[in-house]
């Protein structure tokens, strides 16, 4: 990698903060974590970052969820892929009947669920950005 | 109940109505009087009391009516029916059809405010009972987030940081090393998939399922199955064989959990056969209906567990050597099989393998169209 992709995770957890920087490091990403949403949103708003880990269901209720659908409502910062992790994949279901898979907040987004594994999680960071990238390209050229 | 209770006295007679108030004025009641059933059951939804006293025998509606009409509005209410001596008949027929008891006329002071008290015991503990079910319901509902936080969560986070270590240590740890962080991130997954599948048959309402009920194609389950179970299998070097006969008809249900039923029989069999072994599902039409079968050179099941096999939380006691299942996985696929309208059942004995048949009433004269789901999943394979 020439330039260190750099990423931020938003998780109220630093039990999983720890390890998932730890394998996100180890394989050259830079990494800012924030432990909780509004933290997490400013990081956003004033950084400029590749990728947002997003835990989707920090403390009470679903505040992961707000802040992804802030970001989705967001002209510049709903370019940023997402990285969706959640612990409970079904109460992902119960928040939005219907939809099956996962709700898609900005237009690259993925969901995983905790505990990740090492190189599923790398593969899907790397998968997202360029896939973000590709976008960015692609409505550079229209 | 720190509330006044409240009480509501329906007769055509004045003289009943102001002795009733008269007596019962010395309790802490608040009491309201109609003076015939139209106005009672107009009073009964307005002032929401806690026992009724209605005469049975009024012009206009009856007190039969009345007692209906109440039990429409809130069949809580604890109702008591006044009766003259030569009604007591119809005071039986009125307690069958829900009346908590009946007071004949002419009635002393002390009959009255006794059954008055009894009618008022009788409404608490009817709302207590209440109470007591929707509490028991909201745990049953919470139970799944409860546990899903605070068991899980640090289950996760155990793994998470299991992860990263063997992912940093990778080329420092010998292979001994490196097979028994292999074995404890196995131990810690099996334990997490174990509260996942108890929280599932704890929750969730397999009823509901019913409502996205659609054509569903049994190829496409048996795939998405096996793919679900292939890994497993492939590590303990067990072939998963499948014969499905190209004309099977669709049948009507939920493709998610009809996978789920699926991968918790064929899980069951690879986890029970001996490595090298194979396990084969066929799936046919039989008339009007869709047969999976799933067989296996497995260890059987002896005929002592066989019958309970299907139960909640059971588990074979007669073996050791094994790995233990969920107790849940076949109570839960029999929940969902019997959903769809069909049925399962198992032959086995022990040594000679298992053979489990799930039948389900099959969508006949209707091609299945290839809705978005199957496409996509074509796509993905």
């Amino acid at each position: 990698m020439d330039t260190k992709k750099k990423l931020l995770m938003i998780d109220d957890d630093p039990d999983f903060v720890e390890p998932i920087m730890a394998i996100l490091e180890n394989a050259g990403y830079e990494v800012d974590a924030k432990y909780n949403p509004d933290e997490g949103f400013e990081a956003l708003k004033s950084g400029s970052y590749d990728l947002l880990l997003l835990d989707v269901l920090m403390g009470r209720g679903a505040e992961g969820i707000m802040i992804a659908r802030k970001i989705g409502d967001d002209e510049k910062l709903r370019e940023t892929p997402i990285l969706i992790i959640t612990g409970m994949r079904e109460q992902i279901a119960f928040l939005f009947p219907g939809q099956p898979v996962h709700p898609s907040f900005v237009p690259t987004d993925e969901l995983i669920e905790k505990p990740v594994e090492p190189d599923l999680l790398l593969e899907k960071v790397s998968t997202l950005i360029k896939m973000a990238e590709e976008r960015k390209a692609q409505s550079e050229l229209n | 109940m720190e509330k006044r209770c409240k009480i509501l006295i329906i007769d055509d007679e004045e003289i009943v109505l102001d002795s009733c108030l008269q007596i019962l004025s010395g309790g802490d009641y608040e009491i309201r009087t109609a003076g015939n059933g139209i106005l009672g059951v107009d009073l009964a939804e307005k002032f929401r009391p806690d026992v009724i006293f209605v005469d049975l025998k009024m012009p206009g509606i009856s007190g039969f009516e009345v007692l209906e009409k109440i039990q429409e509005i809130d069949p809580t209410i604890v109702t008591i029916v006044i009766t003259g001596f030569a009604t007591i008949g119809s005071a039986v027929e009125a307690m069958q059809k829900g009346a908590f008891d009946f007071l004949p006329k002419p009635f002393t002071p002390d009959e009255l405010r006794l059954i008055t008290r009894r009618g008022i015991e009788k409404r608490k503990l009817v709302l207590e009972t209440l109470a007591l079910r929707r509490e028991k319901e909201l745990l049953r509902e919470h139970f799944a987030a409860i546990v899903s936080h605070e068991l899980k969560s640090p289950l996760a986070a155990v793994q998470q940081y299991l992860y990263s270590l063997s992912n940093e240590l990778s080329d420092q740890l010998t292979e001994d090393q490196q097979h028994r962080f292999e074995r404890i991130q196995t131990r810690i997954g099996d334990l997490m998939q174990l509260i996942h599948t108890w929280l599932r048959a704890i929750t969730v309402d397999i009823e509901s399922i019913k409502e996205n009920f659609a054509p569903t194609s049994i190829p496409v389950v048996i795939s998405k199955a096996v793919e679900s179970v292939d890994p497993h299998a492939i590590r303990k070097d067990i072939a998963i064989r499948t014969a499905v006969q190209d004309d099977i008809f669709p049948v009507l249900g939920d493709e998610g959990t009809l996978v789920e039923a699926v991968v918790n029989i064929v899980g069951n069999a690879v986890k029970y056969s001996p490595a090298g072994s194979h396990v084969e599902i066929t799936a046919k039409n039989f008339d009007d209906e869709v047969a999976i079968t799933i067989e296996d050179d497995g260890i059987g099941i002896s005929s002592d567990d066989l019958p309970f096999i299907f139960e909640d939380f059971y588990t074979s006691r007669s073996d050791k050597q094994i790995e233990k299942g969920s107790g849940v996985g076949l109570a839960l696929t029999k929940r969902i099989i019997e959903a769809h309208g069909g049925n399962v059942s198992v032959e086995s004995e022990l040594g000679e393998g298992s053979t489990f048949e799930l039948r389900f009433p099959a969508l006949i004269n209707q091609p299945i169209e290839l809705s978005p789901i199957n496409n996509e999943f074509m796509n993905k394979t």
